[in-house]
């Protein structure tokens, strides 16, 4: 019986033009973004790969020249956008492309398509991910506001009941052949997507990425049934299939809208962030004066000077196998770099204090718990960019220290000499390695369990609601 | 008019009676107080955070004092001096946010090359920019139409639906006077509450009384005029409820969400701006460069442009500060074609969106309200000009000091430039949008009350 319930609304959806007008018109935007996102996807990806080439081959080609000089002239780690990032722009457009690495000081990541865009950007853009969050949601109420209110209005919901179903069995047969056919609209788009994947690149058969976007399907899989479960209950419990409209719409308003704004606005109010300006000179503050302010830097290098002739048992710097200044500026970088971090780690701390309020807001929200876990799974959520900020930072610590190294190795009255250009070729450039499936799943645990909760709580709480509604 | 009154007065004691409208406008009284007091907290914090750089810069001026105790070269100074570039927000600020969260309000500038500093990006929390800034022109452009919608969509399909329409129009009055006065009531609801928010917006902000007073007010008020427009306009079409329910949502989501975000990709793809990544890396292998070169070629280029300086003596040492910053300059010179392509480029950009904005009145609001408040891109654009010519002040004060070897003593600190720029008001952007606005006014209100002329209100 349920089994022809799904099937008997599945063949009526398909016969309803105005579905049919609308999920053509969805299906067109999902397939028109998942196309314009790869173009998109593919413009910045190879203008930062050849920016990324260019300077390393700028790096690779330095004449003869002081260590010293190389790690001020430094190099620029680009940020590669994730495979997956085409579905799903996540924080893409409002997280910066690159970062200057250089000595003693650590630069922001700067040119966030946001930042070269007017405030056009602000109203959102057309991606997968949007037209999935949003779009798909708003076509199934249309589809299932009236499922128990129009059988109702028609007087047919009291004849199927005559017929031995329970209500619950009329529910699940409901949900089935809605599900039926949002996966008609879906299907297409995401076929297409695994295809532009498996043509893109040579690496495209990585599994990492399959797995990425078969959960990626999943997670909506399981946002369209609550959506679907959530407005059959609220139809079989509206009196009139206006009020289960309205009441719909504005729950959709509400969760799509105005919370995911005001949670994080009000995560923004409560733990507010210290600007640049105060963090470079907190930073210069604490490795001028030591961290605990009674260490100076001048005091550090002297002893760091004493230390050396001691252990070398020599009394002039000139004797000394090491050049001074190279150690000197091995200590002093990683004395910042150690403060460095300590404030980093506080920031992001802060950030994701202010948006932890809008993860727990899952709870409350679907859209809040589909909205991270998709970005996490496509790569462009707030975790893979810090990952990314950790990893240009440590590629530029050691590339710092490295050339110090190189200048210790000197020995003194090494200002006066030159590194042959050889030397720069040897030295490995920035490669960004994105990070596993594996990394950003604990991250995602809370969005995926609250979604899955809200599934379940459906399911069963949902389905008790609607045991107890009127028939007719 | 005695008719109108008691239509009028009808209305009020039917939506009095209506607990979820009633609910619903508490609400968005409610979102829009929030959105006043966020949107001027978040200026409070930034003009705070501007306030805090000068002590910044004198707290850094007594550790160079200490660090150089008697007469220092002024190479030194200008390579650790760090003078701040500050941009002031309008009062007007605080109502429309705009881009004054994503761009940096403050730049960080050394006598060092402009160009590697001139974009450092300020600390920015990604997925708070995402989300948007719940601000009252966030409001007033996204929540008001909502407000709008939630009271005019069953203008008349509710009474032909209980079937009070054929009793209400065997009474002597006109279907259209009937829908006149109903409107009339819920734009004197909404008009009412968006005035209300605007002044104490306005009064919170402390905007200065002027003529762009009335500019926000008109602009707010064509906009909610236009939503009544598509109200009529889908109620002349006299289908149900659900159906006008769906209509006007439609309506909502096309013109407020997916034209402006079909927009935005398609500006982006049309005016790409790849000379950012170029400049920066160009800039970065010229300056460098200067250490590898010859002193004397550096020198010569650097004199091309300041001739003043050609009799200054021959450099012979290893290393002097004015051969430092001549290559500094010209490392900015010769990324400046890049830095102007650039900047041409991010401003054809927002050109081609204010050309395409009539495609939605949305969009027109909300550039409105940005160019009144100085918060969109222009104005960053124009910030970045002014913190061009404050580093060209910086270098026309030190290069005297570094050519004819003037030394720097404690007192010439005070002799340093500071910087201050305020947001300029784009008027001009903010009328073209009002003309938009009212051309679509206009255009629905034509459209709407010809249909509802020419097709009689069907009882039924």
């Amino acid at each position: 019986m349920v089994r022809s319930i799904a099937h008997k609304e599945f063949l009526s959806t398909l016969r309803d033009r105005r579905f049919l007008v609308l999920s053509l018109l969805v299906l067109a935007l999902l397939l028109a973004a998942t196309l314009v996102g790869r173009r998109g996807y593919v413009a910045l990806q190879a203008e930062r790969a050849v920016a990324q080439e260019t300077v390393n081959e700028q790096f690779h080609h330095q004449p003869g020249r002081h260590p010293y000089r190389v790690a001020h002239y430094g190099t620029f780690a680009f940020r590669p956008r994730a495979a997956l990032s085409f579905l799903d722009n996540g924080l893409d457009s409002f997280t910066g492309a690159v970062v200057y690495l250089e000595a003693h000081q650590q630069n922001s990541v700067n040119f966030s398509p946001a930042q070269q865009a007017g405030s056009l950007i602000r109203f959102g853009e057309l991606t997968v991910a949007f037209v999935l969050q949003t779009l798909v949601p708003l076509l199934l109420i249309f589809l299932c506001f009236g499922a128990f209110t129009e059988e109702r209005e028609a007087g047919t919901l009291r004849l199927l009941l005559s017929q031995g179903v329970t209500l619950r069995q009329v529910a699940w047969g409901k949900i089935a052949g809605y599900s039926w056919a949002a996966v008609l609209v879906v299907a297409p788009a995401l076929g297409l997507a695994s295809i532009l994947l498996l043509s893109g690149e040579a690496t495209a058969s990585s599994p990492d990425r399959w797995a990425r976007l078969a959960l990626f399907g999943l997670g909506y899989a399981v946002y369209f049934f609550v959506i679907i479960v959530g407005a059959v209950v609220v139809s079989a419990r509206a009196s009139q299939s206006r009020a289960a409209l309205v009441t719909l719409l504005g729950c959709w308003m509400l969760g799509c809208l105005i919370l995911p704004k005001a949670t994080a606005n009000l995560g923004a109010g409560l733990f507010p962030a210290i600007t640049k300006a105060q963090l470079d000179a907190a930073v210069h503050e604490e490795a001028q004066h030591g961290i605990n302010g009674h260490d100076p830097q001048d005091r550090r290098a002297a002893a760091l000077k004493a230390g050396l002739l001691k252990k070398y048992g020599v009394t002039e710097e000139k004797d000394l196998p090491v050049s001074v200044a190279g150690v000197t500026m091995a200590e002093g970088e990683a004395y910042s770099s150690r403060v460095y971090q300590q404030h980093f780690a506080d920031l992001t701390r802060t950030y994701e204090r202010q948006n932890a309020l809008s993860t727990w807001a899952s709870l409350l929200n679907p859209y809040q718990a589909i909205r991270p876990l998709s970005m996490g799974l496509a790569g462009s959520d707030f975790a893979h960019y810090v990952h990314f900020q950790q990893a240009a930072e440590a590629y530029r610590y050691q590339l710092v220290q490295h050339l110090n190294g190189l200048q210790a190795s000197m020995g003194y009255g090494d200002k006066e000499r030159r590194l042959d250009a050889s030397t720069w070729r040897a030295i490995p450039v920035f490669t960004y390695q994105a990070p596993p499936l594996g990394w950003a799943l604990p991250q995602l645990a809370l969005p995926a369990l609250a979604l899955l909760a809200w599934a379940l709580g459906l399911s069963w709480l949902g389905m008790r609601l609607v045991d107890r509604s009127t028939t007719g | 008019m005695r008719l109108f009154r008691l239509l009028f007065y009808y209305e009020y004691l039917h939506f009095k009676a209506a607990r979820g409208l009633l609910l619903l406008t508490g609400l968005l009284l409610a979102a829009g107080l929030y959105g006043i007091y966020y949107g001027t907290a978040e200026v409070a914090r930034q003009r705070q955070h501007l306030a805090e750089l000068p002590d910044l810069g004198r707290h850094q001026v007594a550790e160079l004092q200490t660090k150089f105790p008697g007469p220092a070269d002024a190479g030194d100074i200008g390579y650790y001096h760090q003078n701040y570039a500050l941009h002031h927000p309008t009062a007007w600020a605080g109502l429309a946010l705009g881009q004054r969260d994503v761009n940096p309000y403050y730049l960080k500038l050394r006598l060092l090359g402009l160009q590697g500093q001139l974009y450092a990006s300020e600390n920015v929390n990604p997925a708070k920019a995402l989300s948007g800034n719940f601000d009252l022109a966030f409001v007033l452009v996204y929540l008001f139409p909502l407000l709008i919608i939630a009271l005019g969509f069953n203008l008349l399909s509710s009474e032909r639906e209980q079937g009070i329409l054929p009793l209400l129009l065997a009474q002597p009055v006109s279907a259209t006077q009937l829908v006149i006065a109903k409107l009339a009531f819920r734009l004197a609801v909404v008009l009412g509450l968006g005035a209300l928010l605007s002044a104490l917006g306005l009064y919170w902000a402390r905007v200065p009384l002027d003529g762009r007073v009335g500019l926000w007010l008109a602009l707010g008020g064509l906009y909610c005029l236009f939503w009544f427009g598509v109200v009529l306009l889908v109620t002349a079409w006299q289908r149900s409820s659900s159906f006008n329910a769906v209509a006007l949502l439609g309506a909502w989501l096309t013109l407020v969400v997916l034209v402006p975000s079909l927009l935005s990709v398609y500006v982006a793809a049309a005016r790409p701006v790849p000379q950012g990544l170029a400049l920066t890396i160009q800039q970065r292998e010229a300056i460098h460069s200067g250490w590898d070169r010859p002193k004397d070629e550096t020198m010569r280029q650097f004199f091309a442009h300041y001739p003043q300086y050609r009799d200054t003596t021959t450099i012979r040492e290893r290393f002097v500060w004015r051969w430092y910053y001549a290559f500094q300059y010209l490392g900015d010179q010769s990324a400046a074609p890049l830095a102007r392509a650039y900047a041409t480029g991010q401003a054809q950009r927002h050109a081609l969106a204010q050309q395409l904005v009539w495609l939605s009145p949305a969009l027109s609001a909300q550039l409105s309200f940005n160019a009144l408040a100085g918060t969109d891109l222009p104005a960053h654009l124009a910030f970045q000009q002014s913190a061009t010519r404050y580093h060209d002040a910086l270098r026309a004060l030190y290069y005297p000091f570094l050519f004819d070897k003037i030394p720097f003593t404690h007192a010439d600190y005070a002799r340093l430039p500071t910087h201050s720029f305020t947001s300029p008001t784009d008027t001009g952007a903010a009328w073209a949008g009002l003309g938009q606005l009212l051309l679509s006014v206009g255009a629905v209100y034509g459209l709407g009350l010809t249909m509802l002329r020419g097709r009689a209100i069907t009882p039924r």
